[in-house]
């Protein structure tokens, strides 16, 4: 009996380890995302995740006795005992449980387990959902953990209900926000050459995010925010903006994270050229609904400009992609002209990247334009659009070097990062560059002068302290055309090449039987 | 949908120092196991790795059933069980949970997917040790649960890079077995191993290449064939072999020397009486010879004879 009990296989019956008819469990989690599943299994069974349930639980016991002891009728005690909890679950949900997806991002992608993944029907982003889940999961069990003290602190009068939700939402926005930026710089771990830079800079990140929390909660100042917001006729306007900006961030980081698990020929572009374009409808919906006419045309002015320059940031990195349409681009374009053309600017490529980025200033101008009221006419309104648009000149200079840039350096993902890597570099040395000269040859750098012109920075300060706007929209519009000309035949051929294989596509189909 | 299982097209591959891969071309059917020979940085991982959909080549392409992998990788992917060169598993994860995860990654619910892991777990030995943490398995214990992994969307082809490496003699033959097992099911298997005669045994076609160039491919016999002009001789002598060894380099006809302890094979171009002469002068020569017999040519001399044994 005992040799049939150490080999049960001998004994002709499966163990019972081996489940023969599904449990309820099974057919409930078959719904679930498969990553979710597993985290939770890991966590369950892992220490990192027990040890932090328990000092969690112990130390809601210990201040909950601590303010038992300290009653008093209005309230203090029980505000206290509300910011004790706030600040237990903020580095729990700012840091512990943002290292935690982080690290098993990494263990991952260090054994190559990540490939086995890949290999299988899950899709990137359905990969990292499953991280965000669980986040939210753990989120979920540590409120949970702290949930009599947050009612103890309620009973006693220390907060009112609002505050408590809100401070719960904004807990629970932080907390899925700083797990997709963790997964996404665990993901460009995949460089080797990164990794270092990513663990320290996302430790470090969420270190001090979880540090500030913590300091506001303990001292009050976090739960009086919240308190105080909550009353205030802009409440409804910060939620959505804050909700819009983690919305971003969330989306951005998993966009990033993505990139970096697809297959190197699968479109990597389109998600972020869509954000892009995205951003501004959000930013002056949020305006249109929120912003009273008296404060509608700064708060356009003033988004303008960061939407811009957000738009530069993301440019950088779309000129400087691979030129051409990969083997599986090329055979899923669309087939139809009319749709290839619309399509063109958001398919990847950087000859399409620098399309999309003009696309994209006339996209936000004309925005911008329709957000405008025309009701103030403060001087700096006026400034900042005017230095908007000579911004956008030299992004369009900058931006049109960089393509240049990419074209000569090798193909592939290497040159890519190279590239992203040298734009700045070479901007930097042409900042640079003048100003060294000036120390050599006259011993000071005082004077802007016309070896400063391609320092935007510079110069449209020196446009603005001058006032010399009407001397800079010419030099500006013809700088704009000449550029435009130059690139006229990269513009069409951008275009061309996906309406082509859009045509060479239909083709293929017509003859296939 | 149609056109071989796997077909490998003027494939080339580069990395920044070396050329991985250079202009390789072969096929192979259903139901066939073709084993993948080549000496260390050969580019053997580099291809399969581009079949698998992980790397994308320079120029080339690999097509599955007639599907591009560079087109339609996520089609190729469904019909591709991987098994890379290593394993490394999930910790704090159960051999049950593991192979379940899998499952669930591959799409299986419900009573299938319970079916499904049962059956891959009995097939590859692991039934009884369902609840074993899956770090810290010995070698072959993680191999099995590797394949077991590999197998669970009953993928038409397999790509298996050494699977074999590091299995005691009872696993790797055990492990022959189930491969076999596999073929015989339809499945066809790319298999690359060092351990040539294991591979001779199963192989119905090898595919051998040399700094990522193909050197040879065919089915063992057709090799076989072509190589046989040049017999393999099989020797033992008493003593010390290096007397024979000194002898046999100055002999004309006499191809790359495997020596072997007493043993010594050598691929031999030359007809009968040849053979007698070189027998002769070698016991003259006062080399104590106790075995003398022309064999066929296994893989081993296969891959003696046609690679160089430059390593890249
Ligand atoms: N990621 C990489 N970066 C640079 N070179 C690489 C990389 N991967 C492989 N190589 C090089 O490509 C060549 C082929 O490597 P590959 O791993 O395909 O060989 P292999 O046939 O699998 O060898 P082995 O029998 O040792 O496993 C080697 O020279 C190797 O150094
Ligand atoms: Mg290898």
């Amino acid at each position: 009996m005992t040799s049939l009990e150490a080999n049960p296989s001998a004994a002709g019956v499966p163990p019972a380890t081996f489940p023969l008819a599904p449990t309820r469990w099974t057919k409930w989690s078959d719904r679930l995302n498969p990553i979710l599943v597993r985290e939770v299994q890991q966590a369950v069974k892992g220490r990192v995740f027990t040890l932090t349930v328990w000092v969690a639980l112990l130390i809601t016991v210990v201040i909950a006795v601590a303010t038992a002891n300290s009653f008093d009728a209005r309230g203090g005690a029980g505000r206290d005992a509300f910011n004790a909890g706030m600040a237990t679950l903020m580095p729990l949900v700012l840091f512990v449980v943002p290292m935690q997806a982080y690290q098993s991002m990494r263990i991952e992608l260090r054994g190559g387990i990540v490939e086995q993944l890949l290999l299988s029907r899950l899709l990137p982003m359905r990969i990292l959902y499953g991280k965000l889940l669980a986040a939210m999961v753990q989120f979920t069990l540590y409120v949970s953990v702290l949930a009599p003290l947050l009612a103890t602190s309620y009973l006693l009068r220390g907060v009112d209900l609002p505050t408590i939700v809100v401070s719960l939402v904004f807990a629970l926005i932080g907390c899925i926000t700083a797990t997709a930026f963790a997964v996404s710089s665990a993901a460009q771990a995949v460089l080797p050459a990164l990794q270092a830079i990513a663990n320290l800079a996302t430790a470090f990140g969420l270190g001090l995010a979880s540090f500030l929390f913590v300091g506001a909660a303990v001292s009050g100042q976090y739960s009086a925010m919240v308190s105080y917001l909550v009353r205030e006729p802009e409440f409804a306007m910060v939620m959505v903006a804050i909700l819009l900006l983690a919305g971003t961030v969330v989306t951005l980081s998993l966009l990033v994270a993505q990139s970096f698990l697809l297959h190197a020929f699968e479109n990597k572009s389109t998600g972020f050229r869509i954000l892009l374009f995205t951003l501004p409808v959000l930013a002056f919906g949020w305006v249109l609904a929120f912003a009273g006419p008296s404060a509608r045309d700064e708060f356009t002015a003033a988004l303008t400009m960061v939407l811009l320059v957000t738009g530069i940031v993301f440019a950088v990195f779309m000129v400087t992609e691979q030129g051409e349409l990969s083997p599986r681009m090329r055979a899923h374009v669309p087939t139809r002209a009319g749709l290839a053309l619309l399509a063109a600017p958001f398919l990847p490529g950087r000859d399409r990247g620098l399309l999309c980025f003009l696309g994209y200033l006339v996209w936000l101008a004309g925005l911008a334009w329709f957000c405008w009221s025309g009701t103030t006419r403060r001087q700096w309104i006026a400034e900042m659009m005017g230095i908007a648009a000579l911004t956008a000149v030299y992004a369009i200079g900058w931006l049109a070097f960089g393509r240049w840039l990419r074209g000569r350096l090798p193909a592939g993902l290497q040159g890519n990062h190279l590239g992203r890597f040298l734009l700045p570099m070479s901007f930097l040395l042409v900042l640079l560059l003048p100003v060294l000269v000036d120390l050599f040859l006259r011993g000071e750098v005082h004077n802007w002068h016309y070896g400063h012109v391609l320092n935007p920075f510079w110069t449209i300060e020196q446009v603005d302290r001058m006032n010399t706007w009407q001397e800079a929209w010419l030099p500006a519009a013809i700088v704009t055309g000449v550029l435009l000309l130059l690139h006229a035949r990269v513009l069409v051929g951008a275009v061309r090449e996906v309406v082509a294989a859009g045509a060479a596509l239909a083709q293929r189909r017509r003859s296939a039987p | 949908m149609s056109g071989p299982l796997l077909e490998v097209r003027n494939l080339a591959r580069s990395y920044p120092r070396v050329q991985a891969v250079r202009d390789l071309s072969f096929a192979m059917e259903r139901g066939q196991i073709t084993g993948f020979v080549g000496p260390n940085g050969a580019g053997k991982t580099t291809t399969m790795r581009i079949a698998a959909t992980l790397d994308v080549p320079d120029s080339g392409d690999v097509f599955i059933e007639g599907q591009s992998v560079l087109v339609e990788p996520r089609a190729c992917r469904n019909r591709i069980g991987y098994m890379s060169d290593q394993f490394h598993p999930y910790p704090n994860l159960d051999i049950l949970e593991y192979l379940d995860f899998f499952a669930r990654a591959h799409g299986l619910a419900g009573k299938r997917r319970l079916d499904t892991v049962r059956s891959v777990a009995s097939f590859c030995g692991l039934l009884g040790f369902a609840d074993r943490p899956a770090t810290g398995l010995s070698k072959g214990m993680g191999q099995r649960l590797h394949l077991a992994k590999t197998l669970l969307h009953d993928p038409a082809l397999l790509i298996l890079d050494e699977p074999a490496s590091g299995l005691d003699p009872r696993a790797r033959i055990e492990f022959r077995a189930l491969l076999k097992e596999l073929a015989a099911a339809g499945k066809g298997i790319l298999i690359s191993s060092h351990i040539l005669p294991e591979l001779g045994e199963m192989c119905d076609s090898v595919v051998v290449i040399e700094r990522g160039r193909r050197v040879v491919s065919g089915t063992i016999a057709e090799i076989q064939k072509s190589v046989q002009h040049e017999q393999a001789v099989a020797m033992r002598v008493l003593g010390d072999a290096a007397m024979a060894e000194r002898f046999l380099l100055t002999w004309p006809g006499v191809g790359q020397l495997a020596v072997d302890g007493q043993r010594i094979r050598f691929p031999f171009a030359g007809d009968e009486p040849a053979l007698g002469e070189l027998l002769a002068q070698l016991v003259a020569s006062g080399v104590r010879v106790v075995e003398f017999a022309r064999t066929e040519a296994n893989l081993e001399d296969i891959f003696l004879s046609t690679t160089k044994g430059n390593l890249q």
